[in-house]
């Protein structure tokens, strides 16, 4: 599918087949748990980036199979570029009504940056000022791990994570994401 | 004018403060407090907190206008929902007091008459604005209740709230 | 890849004497009387193989054993493994629009199971995971309704955190939603 038609397909399903919610609510809840995981782990923010991604990675695995149904998707991408571009602008735009910037390949085309201009989980938001949650809390983890176990279902091994973020005073959101391997099944030995 | 603005925590502890002074009629922004009295604005705006208790169940309104006077320095008070006090101390500049005899005189600007009903609306006005920015502030999911605020983009706001309206 | 022909109760019956599963199999011993009509059943296969939810629609329907329905699944399972590999045509190397050499489309396998009394349609999702809608004969848009369970699926299975992965189906929401939707379409024809 082209990178225009995915933009089209994104957008039909988010005006017609998505139920919406309260922008605050969703902002709020994400708060509360990113906040109570720095609370649970004494500010250990290595834990909580962990924490964050393994929540994901179980949201992930499930929230494919609403992508799949909700986009009708019969067929798998044909490449990585075609992944990317699906994630961008009909996944990212079915649950969160954003579309990130696929950009920054690789010449490989197994590595790519998601930047977004907008993230809905990062309203109103300041990271605590105790020196070190600027460098070390990724407040927006959540991502990399719902990426992680969406594609893993697919049969995409890839690994996410972000390396720059506007909360800490950067100038853009970028996550980067690499395709580690495709989870081809694996044939038997074959006897000869 | 030079205004101190507090924002009193349910407890009755500080959240928050900021001093400026008046940017209308060429006023530059800074407050002028004079050095010997400065330390007295925390103790006058806590003294009127007895007066806010008592008037704030009276109006039902959240801005209660000015309600506290002692000398040279009035004090108006912003509720929020939640009971958050903003209060607002100002003072005109002593000079203009002594040559200003009748405090509701029509010709006084908010830079020079603390009563008058445009000041009144220019610190609602400005007590509105902080109350969005403060509400988007608490929102964070970092801020605890009763916490001072220390974030920098709130004070740039306040900072910038003042120069709009005061 | 669809397979097509009439299966005869003796073709059936794969296994041959060696188990009861198998001759269980038989088609008229699953759906006996042409007077049911419509979505019949439904069985969801994890991507493993193992069987997570069967359900039969409407009174009078034979119903397996629940080792029986077990083994089926199994069975099924490698036997769509094995349509994976019959293609005679090789897979070509597919490149992109950009000039990327791309995946192949995976081999779909068996999609479609027909007989002289019932229609077996298989759905494999792009996770692995397989939805078999058995209608009868005549039944026509089971393409529309296997969305709609996959819909339904989605919604009512996966988003329920309580429902762990791979695991049988047991949600209550999900049984009643799909029992009005079958209803109702059996009922509409």
């Amino acid at each position: 599918m082209s990178a225009s038609k995915a933009a089209r397909v994104g957008e039909e399903i988010w005006k017609g087949r998505v139920d919406k919610v309260n922008a605050e609510l969703v902002v709020l809840t994400y708060g509360t748990i990113v906040a109570q995981l720095c609370k649970d782990f004494d500010s250990d923010y290595v834990q909580v980036n962990k924490q964050l991604d393994k929540m994901g990675y179980n949201i992930g695995l499930r929230l494919i199979e609403d992508y799949l149904a909700k986009s009708n998707t019969m067929r798998r991408c044909s490449n990585f570029r075609e992944t990317a571009d699906m994630l961008a602008k009909v996944g990212f735009k079915i649950f969160l009504n954003i579309t990130p910037t696929v950009t920054n390949w690789t010449s490989d085309n197994k590595q790519f940056s998601l930047v977004f201009e907008e993230n809905p989980l990062a309203d109103f938001v300041e990271l605590p000022d105790d020196g070190r949650a600027q460098d070390e809390l990724w407040y927006s983890n959540i991502f990399c791990g719902v990426l992680r176990g969406a594609l893993e279902m697919v049969q995409m091994q890839v690994e996410a994570h972000f390396i720059s973020d506007v909360l800490r005073g950067n100038d853009t959101t970028e996550m980067r994401v690499s395709l580690i391997r495709y989870i081809d099944d694996e044939l038997p030995p074959e006897d000869d | 004018m030079s205004y101190y603005f507090v924002i009193v925590g349910t407890e009755d502890n500080p959240l928050f403060e900021y001093e400026f002074g008046t940017s209308k009629a060429g006023g530059d922004g800074q407050a002028r407090f004079p050095e010997q009295a400065r330390h007295m604005n925390q103790f006058i705006v806590h003294s009127s907190l007895d007066i806010v208790e008592e008037v704030q169940w009276g109006t039902g309104q959240m801005y209660l206008k000015c309600v506290d006077r002692f000398y040279n320095n009035y004090v108006s008070c912003f509720l929020t929902g939640g009971n958050v006090k903003f209060m607002l101390l100002h003072q005109p500049p002593s000079s203009s007091v002594s040559s200003t005899s009748n405090p509701r005189s029509s010709t006084s600007t908010i830079a020079t008459n603390p009563m008058s009903p445009q000041t009144e609306e220019a610190v609602r006005a400005f007590m509105l604005e902080i109350y969005e920015s403060w509400v988007k502030t608490i929102m964070n999911p970092f801020y605890r209740v009763n916490m001072e605020v220390r974030s920098p983009i709130f004070r740039q706001r306040v900072a910038a709230a003042g120069r709009k309206y005061l | 890849m669809k397979v097509f022909g009439e299966i005869r109760h003796e073709q059936v019956k794969i296994g041959g004497e060696s188990g009861k599963a198998y001759s269980s199999l038989r088609s008229t011993d699953l759906f006996s009387a042409a007077a049911i009509m419509g979505i019949l059943a439904l069985i969801v296969i994890n991507k493993a193989g193992g069987l997570i939810y069967n359900r039969t629609f409407g009174d009078g329907l034979n119903q397996l054993g629940t080792n029986d329905y077990l083994v089926l699944a199994g069975t099924f399972h490698g036997v769509h493994a094995i349509t994976t590999r019959l293609s005679p045509i090789k897979p070509q190397q597919q490149v992109g629009a950009d000039g990327i050499p791309g995946r192949p489309d995976p081999p779909s396998g068996l999609e479609v199971l027909e007989t002289e009394n019932f229609w077996l349609q298989c759905f494999n999702t792009l996770t692995g995971t397989k939805f078999l809608l058995f209608t009868d004969t005549l039944q026509t848009n089971v393409d529309i309704a296997m969305r709609k369970v996959y819909d339904l699926y989605a919604d009512y299975v996966t988003k329920n955190p309580f429902y762990q992965l791979e695991n049988p189906i047991r949600c209550d929401t999900f049984d009643r939603k799909l029992n009005s939707y079958i209803r109702e379409t059996n009922n509409a024809r």
